[in-house]
């Protein structure tokens, strides 16, 4: 039995973070939380169907795997039923949300939570400035 | 004026009665489990506030680790004022995950919070904070505001510079009165308005705790589900 960290694709829902950043978020997390880390798995990137990692579990039987977010879940229901099949017995650690759980229940809560998320808009702060940002709560209002 | 209109076209601020007090006294007392730093069989926040006086900044540093912990404070907090959140934003939220509790502690220059607005750190701008203190404000020890009128004067100067949050605000800080409030009310803001604390003097620790919150129908920002998560008012 032992706990993994998962690496994956850089680009993660909303957020862009590197490999090595992933492991500095989880490796943080799992010394704030007193996991110990024995496994390391890279995940391959554009996938997120989380397969080595089931793959690995099949063979070293993890007990414990942190992820930096919700968003590194998969988004198909093909994989999700996978996931779900092969790791529910697993406790899932989601460093940047700062939640845990164990079974199918959890997960999907955590998928839908993504899903909720990924379907807000969201402003580019990259093309816009403070006066049109206070612009737009105005016209646009608050509720 | 509404609050719903102060809060977007007035000063930008509101202070408000806090709506159900058994839930935010029973809030305070879970606060006083969780950070477990009197030493007295009764707890009470005022051996709590001259506890911290006492602290070094590790120690405080450390106590505040231990309010990790409070997972539910977010949602105790929201409400506690569940008719102002649902006139501001509707019942559909996105919440802070990790609400804060925070303490301004008398001549420690380190934990003073400087003259901001909240649109620094990437919230949204259809956010609002709700702030309430923990006990009375008997002292300087909470927080100013300054009305969105002159928040908007400084920003937009700031923005013609290519600044934020830059000298003209820093410099602000110092003329400033925090709010003397009392246990029981809470100030509401939106991202705009500068805000802060000042230095001041007194024998006890200032303990007030926040929360941020926005529709879950507006935009976010730069904050996702690493700071918000989906809330649903009963």
């Amino acid at each position: 039995m032992s706990t993994a960290t998962i690496t994956t694709d850089i680009n993660i829902g909303p957020f862009k973070i590197p490999a090595n950043g992933q492991n500095m978020i989880m490796n943080n997390y799992a010394s704030r939380n007193n996991l110990v880390v024995e496994v390391i798995i890279p995940e391959p990137l554009m996938s997120n169907a989380l397969a080595t990692t089931q793959w690995l579990h099949k063979e070293k039987k993890l007990d414990k795997v942190i992820l930096c977010t919700i968003h590194q879940l998969p988004v198909k229901q093909d994989r999700i039923d996978k996931l779900l099949n092969n790791m529910e017995d697993v406790e899932f650690h989601f460093a940047l949300e700062g939640i845990s759980g164990t079974g199918r229940n959890f997960l999907l809560e955590c998928i839908k939570e993504a899903k909720m998320f990924m379907n807000a808009k969201t402003i580019d702060s990259t093309k816009t400035t403070w006066s049109k940002l206070f612009k737009m709560k105005q016209e646009i209002g608050t509720r | 004026m509404d609050l719903y209109e102060e809060l977007v076209r007035g000063p930008g601020y509101a202070v408000c009665p806090i709506e159900n007090m058994r839930l935010f006294k029973k809030l305070r007392d879970s606060f006083l489990d969780k950070i477990n730093i009197s030493t007295e069989s009764k707890k009470n926040i005022n051996t709590a506030r001259s506890a911290i006086v006492k602290m070094s900044l590790a120690e405080i540093n450390s106590s505040r680790i231990n309010l990790l912990t409070f997972t539910n404070l977010s949602d105790m907090i929201i409400n506690s004022c569940p008719s102002l959140v649902e006139t501001l934003c509707g019942k559909e939220l996105f919440i802070q995950r990790r609400a804060h509790i925070i303490f301004n502690v008398p001549d420690k220059e380190l934990l003073r919070i400087w003259n901001h607005y909240e649109m620094i750190s990437g919230i949204s701008p259809f956010t609002y904070v709700l702030w309430a203190p923990l006990h009375d404000l008997d002292d300087d020890g909470g927080a100013y505001i300054i009305d969105q009128k002159e928040s908007l004067e400084v920003m937009k100067k700031e923005e013609a510079e290519g600044l934020v949050n830059g000298p003209t605000v820093l410099n602000m800080m110092e003329k400033q009165k925090p709010a003397r409030l009392k246990f029981g009310q809470l100030v509401v803001f939106n991202p705009f308005v500068l805000h802060g604390n000042v230095q001041f003097n007194s024998k006890f620790a200032r303990i007030a705790c926040n929360v941020r919150f926005q529709s879950y129908h507006k935009p976010l920002l730069q904050k996702n589900s690493d700071y918000l998560k989906y809330y649903r008012l009963p």
